[in-house]
């Protein structure tokens, strides 16, 4: 095989996976400015109308609101407490923290549904009435491991002695971490943050059997996707795309992540 | 920063509580109740097998077809994956971080919305049929694109490949060039590098990006239903029929357990065989 044709042939490979990844999402945006009542071609034309229709219709600002709530409150519970267990576990010897951390990413391996169902079950079985307030939890529990997985990778790379300096010359614990550490760790945290509020932004399944009667943005996508053709489906589906993907791409800018 | 073991246990309970309150707790009594029963409606706490005869007896086929649709996306997604994050480790010079970028911002997002997207394309008055009626390629819409196991396999390996291409690029990056460089001085063919050197090492990713999108896959349920068409149910599907439908929490139980032992047990047999076939010569 020759060079320039194996090149041609991984050109094409990665033009393709990239269309691949893409397309779908372009053409979601690119139809929800169409004039065509359904996403088909040829497009007749751009129009703002199933904004308008969206932003016309009731049920989407209150699901707007659940949602805002929720990826806020699932956002900052579980930055704060992925963050102590990430410090935890940094500071343990590698043969205790190793495990304790797998145990803790099972939720993320589960099906969604499983863990919906167990909740649910268990929620009915207590009593507990179903809310914005039983979803937040659920949710906290599958998307902690990232945060924790996040920051912990963050920790172990962590130089120790400018803590033990700041300390020398007279810090208190608190003061260290505020001046010192967090500083540092900073860009960590936000990223964490964005990437756990784009996970419970997009969250289906667990708030679909968790929060009652109520909605979020996806479980209105699932309602009228259940009821009938609406076009403006298309332009709540572009909100949420920019919700999830540009808060992801805020938090790998934050991160500097390079794989 | 503290050590004292005291402190540390404190720091990592807020996180270990929600854990066992919101996850192992219920988890627990949502398994413990695949062995009670359900007549006239009523929840009976009396230790019975009745469900799990009734998965294999009723749900075998749907059990074994669903293992066999999230073998194959699993295959699928982990092969386009490696390939994919090959081109980025090896192939793509100075365009590799561009297409990691790419990547990763569509991984955390739109799970529902990439499902309706997916419909809106295969559907008889969608996308791809109407592009192609506008081109001239076809004459009268297509009905065969959507409702089948086609679409759900598609489907669900643009939703995993995401997931599929992180571990694997991470694995492939900490493959050195220096030892790849040596092999190639010593007259190795790129198949042989492939084989000897890149798989060997790569071994963590490929069992990560393939248990990922077989756990994935196995246990989704909206993508069957939403562009899969009633002959695709999978086993998720009958897990949430008996729940929600039929309201027989303990067979739903039953039928979820068997999921996730046979998943597991797969995962577990893939890691065995890698370790035999993949090793470092």
């Amino acid at each position: 095989m020759t060079t320039r044709f194996a090149r041609i042939v991984w050109f094409v490979f990665g033009a393709a996976a990239v269309f691949f990844m893409l397309s779908p999402l372009l053409l979601l945006v690119l139809f929800s400015f169409g004039r065509n009542s359904l996403a088909s071609f040829p497009m007749r034309g751009v129009t703002f109308d199933w904004y308008r229709a969206l932003f016309a219709n009731q049920d989407f600002w209150v699901a707007f609101q659940n949602s805002v709530v929720v990826s806020l409150s699932v956002g900052v519970t579980s930055v704060l407490v992925g963050m102590l267990a990430a410090f935890a576990f940094a500071r343990m010897k590698k043969r205790r923290a190793g495990p304790l951390l797998a145990l803790l990413t099972v939720p993320l391996m589960m099906p969604p549904l499983v863990l919906a169902l167990a909740l649910f079950s268990a929620y009915a079985a207590l009593h507990i009435p179903l809310s914005v307030w039983t979803v937040v939890p659920g949710q906290v529990v599958f998307i902690q491991p990232f945060v924790i997985l996040v920051v912990y990778a963050r920790m172990a790379d962590f130089d120790e002695s400018v803590i033990d300096s700041a300390r020398d010359l007279g810090a208190s614990p608190m003061r260290a971490f505020l001046t010192v550490t967090l500083p540092i760790i900073r860009p960590t945290v936000i990223g964490a943050a964005l990437i756990a509020m784009a996970l419970s932004l997009d969250e289906f399944i667990i708030t679909y059997y968790t929060i009652g009667g109520g909605l979020t943005l996806p479980t209105l996508v699932w309602g009228m996707l259940r009821r009938s053709l609406d076009p403006s489906i298309n332009a709540l589906a572009t909100l949420i795309l920019i919700g999830t993907l540009g808060a992801t791409m805020l938090a790998i800018r934050a991160t500097r992540y390079r794989g | 920063m503290p050590r004292n073991p005291v402190v540390l246990t404190l720091f990592a309970l807020p996180a270990t509580l929600i854990f066992l309150l919101f996850f192992l707790g219920p988890f627990i009594y949502f398994v413990v109740m695949s062995f009670w029963s359900v007549s006239l409606f009523r929840l009976s706490r009396d230790f019975t097998l009745v469900n799990y005869l009734d998965v294999y007896r009723e749900y075998g086929y749907s059990v074994a077809f669903t293992f066999a649709i999230a073998l194959l996306i699993a295959v699928i997604a982990t092969l386009l994956a490696f390939g994919f994050a090959y081109l980025i480790r090896f192939r793509a010079g100075r365009l590799g971080p561009t297409l990691l970028f790419v990547t990763l911002i569509t991984m955390f997002g739109g799970y529902l919305v990439k499902i309706y997207a997916w419909r809106t394309i295969l559907g008889t008055t969608g996308i791809l049929n109407t592009g192609l009626i506008e081109l001239g390629i076809i004459d009268e819409p297509v009905s065969w694109l959507l409702y089948n196991p086609g679409a759900v396999v598609a489907t669900l390996t643009h939703f995993l490949l995401p997931f599929a291409v992180l571990p694997l690029y991470g694995s492939l990056r900490g493959i050195s060039d220096a030892q790849l460089a040596a092999a190639r001085d010593l007259g190795a063919r790129p198949l042989r590098m492939l084989i000897d050197i890149v798989l060997p090492q790569c071994q963590p990713g490929i069992l990560v990006a393939f248990m990922l999108t077989f756990f994935i896959a196995a246990g989704d349920y909206v993508t069957p239903r939403l562009v899969g068409g009633t002959a695709t149910a999978m086993a998720g599907n009958f897990v949430e029929n008996q729940f929600i439908t039929a309201l027989n929490a303990p067979q739903s139980s039953a039928l979820a357990v068997a999921i996730l032992a046979v998943s597991a047990g797969t995962v577990l047999l893939l890691r065995a065989v890698m370790r035999r076939t993949l090793a470092v010569r």
